[in-house]
């Protein structure tokens, strides 16, 4: 059985288009090992204009995946240490004054870079928290009277640690929702940290890593993208699972409905179709299937869905109750 | 019982009736009653009877009342006559009762009194008393027995209950799954092929091909659903490769074909011809009729 004729170049374009990840990902395997789901994730990101929540214990090449993953990229890459004391302007930048000319002249904040890592951003206050997060959603930024563009592509990678919460300033769920996913972090498997011991318990060092790509190659793996195939049978799949985090009853989850405070909201659906054909791009193929849904409906939706109080009783987490939704909405 | 026989002292003389007395029972409760059965022997050419003056007021002593009397018997003997009386008496007072006199009246066959004789049988009755009549003082109330001995009686039975209950539950439970488990067995691939025959009618009405390609996707899963005991509905293709790899299920590479040709055409917007569609209902056909007695997976 053959494809449409469209879909069939669409599927030729996609796999000469994609090629450039593999030899990023060849390139950020030097220096990684192991974490190949948090980096298929950021590329996933990169592919579709989202941002990316990592949530991980410290020590677990958080700041490494970043910062690698730019260098390949071959863009700009700024790391901010978000502390306590902060403020809006050490980010976004502010407007100085030159005695010479007696005029006031912006100077632009780290912000103005193509992938930002914010690190540990619950340790800012929520001024300098909804500064970035503005940055994120409108792509601009305003110094003074002077509104500046972000250049594209922009990303950001924020980090959190889930483990300790004294001076963090959590992150509200309004301002959380505007990263496209929340990724977890998870530790590497034993022959992984034999590995990583063994490569970098070195005075050597470091691999350096070249740059393989260039942002060209990032915009036209967009434009097609855009192209990918979606059949309104998964287009229904995709809202029913987001519906099925607010109506749980509706699907025949009805014992669900007090575990949930509140659901997912919209967003949540147009990232999880962007976030699929992001993924079926990297799986050359010029259409979604539900796979490619199930594939990143977790780290869309675990951010989204606020557990209730029984919930929490229960020590059910959200992961749960995407696991559970998943169950019970029928795949089309 | 126990019998007592008495003889009058002239029952040797031929002008003298022989008189017997048998009393049942001897050994009796205050209140209770004793058959007395006396014996008449007598000349043939007279008639014997029982009297007592005024009833009850016959009797020497108030220790026995006289309830019935019948006369039971009258048979005749070589040379003589003999009459059976039975009396029922109740009993009173405490101790050996001596019998109370009887007066034996013989008539001839006029109906003339001859002989008139008061008879005192030489037997008695031992008569217990209800209480001790040697007790002087009132004895204290005793206190009323707990039910301890009653509770241990109805623990076995209590137990018994809930021991039958639960066998009957288990055995419900066990029969429902066996049940279930049969008409899964049977059912399973018998509706597939059902639907799938159904399916190729439509088919041939007129049915669009995509439209057969998502029903028989949607078969399939049952199928695999029912007959495999995995979660195929919710699960997309590549989770039910992932169950059927795990369970070893021979020609599995036949049923993820027909799932991977049903996605292609629900979600790649591919078009097949209506022979190709015919061909994946025979090729389920042939699937489901050759997983049709692969074992399912044990719970």
């Amino acid at each position: 059985m053959q494809l449409a004729v469209e879909l069939e170049e669409l599927g030729t374009q996609i796999i000469e288009a994609s090629s450039f990840l593999e030899h990023a990902e060849k390139e950020l395997s030097l220096r990684i090992i192991g974490q190949r789901d948090v980096i298929r994730r950021v590329f996933i990101a990169m592919l579709v204009n989202g941002h990316i929540l990592l949530e991980g214990v410290p020590g677990l090449a958080k700041t490494l995946i970043v910062s690698t993953f730019a260098a390949a990229m071959n863009l700009k890459f700024q790391r901010i240490q978000f502390t306590p004391d902060m403020l809006p302007a050490d980010l976004v930048g502010t407007m100085i004054y030159n005695p010479k000319d007696l005029e006031f002249y912006p100077r632009k904040g780290p912000v103005f870079a193509n992938v930002i890592l914010a690190d540990e951003i619950n340790r800012s206050p929520a001024k300098v928290q909804s500064a970035l997060l503005e940055a994120m959603q409108e792509r601009q930024v305003t110094i003074g009277s002077q509104t500046f563009p972000l250049q594209e592509p922009f990303i950001v990678l924020a980090t959190q640690n889930p483990i300790e919460h004294e001076g963090t300033y959590l992150l509200p769920e309004a301002q959380v929702d505007r990263f496209m996913m929340k990724v977890i972090v998870d530790y590497p498997s034993y022959d992984e940290e034999l590995e990583i011991m063994l490569r970098s318990a070195t005075n050597a060092s470091k691999v350096p890593v070249k740059p393989v790509v260039q942002s060209d190659d990032i915009f036209r793996a967009r434009a097609l993208i855009d192209r990918i195939y979606v059949d309104p049978r998964v287009q229904r799949y995709i809202v029913d699972l987001v519906v099925a985090t607010r109506k749980p009853a509706q699907f025949g989850m009805a014992e669900l409905e007090t575990m949930i405070e509140y659901g997912a909201s919209p967003r949540a659906s147009i990232f999880l179709l962007l976030a699929a054909k992001a993924h079926a791009f990297l799986q050359h193929r010029p259409y979604i299937t539900p796979e490619d849904v199930k594939a990143i409906v977790y780290d869309t939706l675990r951010h989204r869905i606020r557990p209730g109080y029984e919930a929490e009783a229960d020590n059910m987490k959200p992961s749960d109750i995407i696991r559970l939704i998943l169950q019970h909405v029928q795949v089309p | 019982m126990s019998l007592l026989t008495a003889c009058s002292a002239a029952a040797g003389k031929t002008e003298q009736p022989a008189i017997t007395v048998m009393v049942i029972p001897d050994n009796v409760l205050v209140g209770d009653r004793i058959r007395c059965i006396i014996s008449i022997s007598h000349s043939e050419n007279e008639f014997a009877a029982l009297e007592w003056r005024d009833g009850i007021d016959t009797f020497s002593s108030r220790s026995f009342e006289l309830i019935s009397s019948k006369h039971l018997s009258s048979t005749l003997l070589p040379g003589s006559s003999q009459d059976k009386f039975e009396l029922e008496l109740a009993v009173f007072g405490a101790g050996h009762q001596p019998l109370p006199p009887v007066t034996v009246v013989l008539r001839d066959s006029k109906g003339r009194v001859t002989k008139k004789v008061v008879y005192s049988p030489p037997v008695s009755v031992f008569v217990r008393a209800l209480t001790d009549s040697s007790m002087r003082d009132l004895t204290p109330l005793k206190p009323p027995l707990k039910p301890q001995i009653p509770f241990l009686l109805i623990m076995p039975v209590i137990l018994g209950a809930f021991g039958v209950a639960v066998v009957v539950l288990l055995l419900l439970f066990l029969l429902k799954r066996i049940v279930r488990r049969s008409a899964e067995k049977v059912d399973s691939s018998q509706v597939a092929q059902r639907k799938l025959r159904k399916l190729g009618s439509s088919l041939s009405a007129g049915m669009p091909p995509h439209e057969c390609y998502e029903e028989l996707s949607n078969i399939m899963r049952s199928f695999l659903e029912n007959h495999y005991r995995i979660r195929a509905l919710e699960a997309v293709t590549q989770e039910i490769e992932r169950d059927l790899k795990k369970l070893g299920i021979a020609g599995f590479e036949n049923i993820m074909n027909l799932l991977k040709q049903a996605d292609l055409v629900k979600f790649a917007d591919s078009r097949p011809d209506v022979e190709e569609s015919r061909q994946s209902l025979h090729k389920a056909s042939e699937v489901i009729r050759s997983t049709r007695h692969s074992r399912p997976p044990e719970e």
